[in-house]
């Protein structure tokens, strides 16, 4: 009985992981800063919000996908409500692909996550600096959305593994 | 193709509106919620104010606990680091230390001097306070370049309050929080910091490059053959925004399309910084306006208080330095004692010296004396047979030994 219950709420937690690792890397903001490397940056929030609605995972909920933007916007110091604004932008990007996907391709994800963090991360490079008179460096963006999109995959295969686990 | 377009506005459509199962809200509110938030956030009402400060202490708290792991491994990666270079950085910091040491009273008598004519000119006297507060979250991010600190509106830090690391300037406070506080800093491409250029006393502005130095921006045209590398840069005070006078860091050249261009290498590294000081500047006036005060008496007094209490800090600055002078000629006098000491005794061990050195040419003379007189003594001393010789032991007969026997000089 005992194990049972244990059981359970091990797979209560582990069903609600992503959404915890959501809130650990925005309240983290993951960085290798302290490696010196320069530019590098890879923006870890857009990987897992595109990968986990892409699959309509239950424990994904749009709002606390919401909410996750906020903090984001809190820690970095970025105009409150931009980053749920992007959140729920790739959102529904992945609900679009979602709808008019009727045989899943890896590879096609890959480039329409490509296609739609530069669509963000304009959108975001534009709201600043035209709205909020922010100096940011171009390149910086570029070089986030190149090592961005780059990881998607590696992390893609971790995740599947994660839904595996979770099937099993 | 209108049946595409017409899939294309469904998929579009049920992409915004459609609610899943376990969706609370459509993804339309949301896009319409973060749109309000981003204008209202860039309004300045009361309440909107004090409501991000409320999410701010939250957020902020929650992201110091979380980040407590990858905080351990990256001190952890930095100690490994510092442990490698440990006997570089020693020998290196004694060398440092005893240069310091030299300057440092020197440098502490022009500080009182200018303290006092700071406050002469500015007819207020300012008292800074300096307060310690721990830097809670400094997630790097290569857009942004601030920090949070643990020290808010609660401990009268305001925007705008001057951030330092030891004396070096770190950034200033753009935003408080009743506990909290964050500041930006002089690396972010948003910070502008007027400085003069040392010892060429140049008139810039100072801008941070997103990365970890900073560029001068704003010169005047033709001042900049004038700069050369490790000319020092600090705040000039202009605009009121950073005090002045404060170090920021050093000036290095680089090639840049065949142009030479300048960075400022900031003196403190801020991807290593844990604690900070916050700068609490409170001024008092010294002349009080008659409008606040009817009393006469009391107007008459307050410029009479306040130029009292200058010479007094006047007094006690030379009281101080005479201190330290009287301190320095103490330890010259028993030093001058001690080396006069030593040349006394040095004198002594020479003069014993020579009367050896005498004592022994005298020997040496006498022993060559008496091996001559063994060989010519007999030619020399007067007989019988020899009318010419001399009395022994007369220095006649002692030169004519020494002649090896020759009576005639």
């Amino acid at each position: 009985m005992v194990s049972l219950r244990t059981k359970g709420s091990f797979l209560k937690l582990y069903s609600w992981l992503p959404i915890l690792i959501l809130y650990i890397s925005v309240l983290n903001e993951f960085d290798f800063n302290y490696l010196n490397l320069e530019y590098f940056s890879f923006n870890f929030p857009f990987i897992l919000i595109f990968f986990f609605t892409l699959k309509d995972f239950k424990h994904f909920d749009y709002i606390l996908v919401f909410i996750a933007g906020l903090f984001n916007d809190t820690v970095v110091g970025l105009p409150l409500g931009l980053s749920s604004l992007s959140y729920t932008l790739i959102c529904i990007a992945t609900a679009y692909l979602r709808n008019i996907t009727i045989r899943p391709n890896p590879m096609k994800d890959w480039f329409y996550f490509l296609f739609i963090i530069s669509l963000i991360n304009s959108l975001n490079y534009s709201i600043l600096t035209l709205f909020f008179s922010f100096d940011l460096i171009l390149m910086n963006y570029l070089v986030n959305t190149f090592f961005t999109f780059s990881f998607y995959i590696i992390f893609v295969s971790l995740f599947k593994y994660y839904l595996k686990g979770l099937n099993d | 193709m209108a049946s595409s377009r017409d899939d294309f506005i469904i998929a579009i459509r049920s992409a915004f509106l459609k609610k899943s199962t376990q969706q609370k809200f459509s993804l339309l509110t949301l896009v319409f919620f973060s749109l309000i938030i981003v204008i209202l956030s860039s309004l300045d009402f009361k309440v909107i104010r004090y409501s991000k400060a409320v999410i701010n202490e939250l957020v902020y708290r929650s992201s110091f606990i979380v980040s407590v792991p990858e905080n351990f491994i990256k001190d952890s990666f930095i100690q490994v680091k510092d442990y490698t270079t440990f006997f570089n950085k020693y020998k290196k910091n004694t060398a440092e230390l005893e240069s310091l040491k030299s300057n440092y009273v020197s440098n502490e008598i022009t500080e009182y001097e200018n303290r006092e004519l700071k406050e002469l000119i500015n007819d207020y006297v300012s008292s800074s306070n300096k307060i310690l507060a721990k830097i809670i979250v400094d997630h790097d991010s290569p857009f942004l370049k601030s920090i949070i600190i643990n020290k808010g509106s609660k401990d009268n830090i305001r925007i705008g309050t001057n951030i330092y690391d030891q004396s070096y300037l770190v950034g200033r406070v753009i935003e408080v929080n009743y506990k909290t506080s964050r500041v930006l800093l002089l690396s972010d491409l948003n910070s502008n910091v007027p400085v003069t250029i040392a010892p060429q006393n140049i008139q810039a502005i100072v801008t941070g490059s997103g990365g970890d130095n900073g560029k001068i921006k704003y010169i005047k045209s033709g001042l900049s053959d004038q700069l050369i590398d490790d000319s020092i840069v600090y705040t000039s005070g202009t605009g009121a925004i950073f005090k002045s006078g404060v170090p920021i860091g050093k000036l290095k050249s680089y090639e840049k399309n065949s142009t030479n261009e300048y960075k400022v290498e900031f003196y403190s590294d801020f991807s290593q910084l844990k604690y900070v000081f916050a700068e609490i500047i409170t001024q008092t006036n010294i002349l009080q306006t008659a409008q606040e005060t009817n009393d006469d008496n009391v107007d008459k007094n307050n410029p009479l208080d306040a130029k009292l209490k200058i010479l007094e800090d006047e007094l006690s600055i030379i009281e101080e330095s005479n201190k330290k002078f009287q301190k320095e000629n103490e330890n010259l006098k028993s030093e001058i004692n001690n080396l006069n000491y030593k040349v006394l005794s040095l004198n002594n061990e020479i003069s014993s010296q020579n009367r050896t050195i005498s004592q022994f040419n005298l020997d040496t003379e006498e022993l060559k004396f008496l091996r001559l007189n063994l060989t010519y003594g007999h030619k020399c001393r007067k007989s019988l047979f020899n009318n010419k010789g001399f009395i022994v032991g007369s220095p006649e007969y002692k030169n004519c030994v020494l002649r090896k026997g020759k009576i005639d000089g």
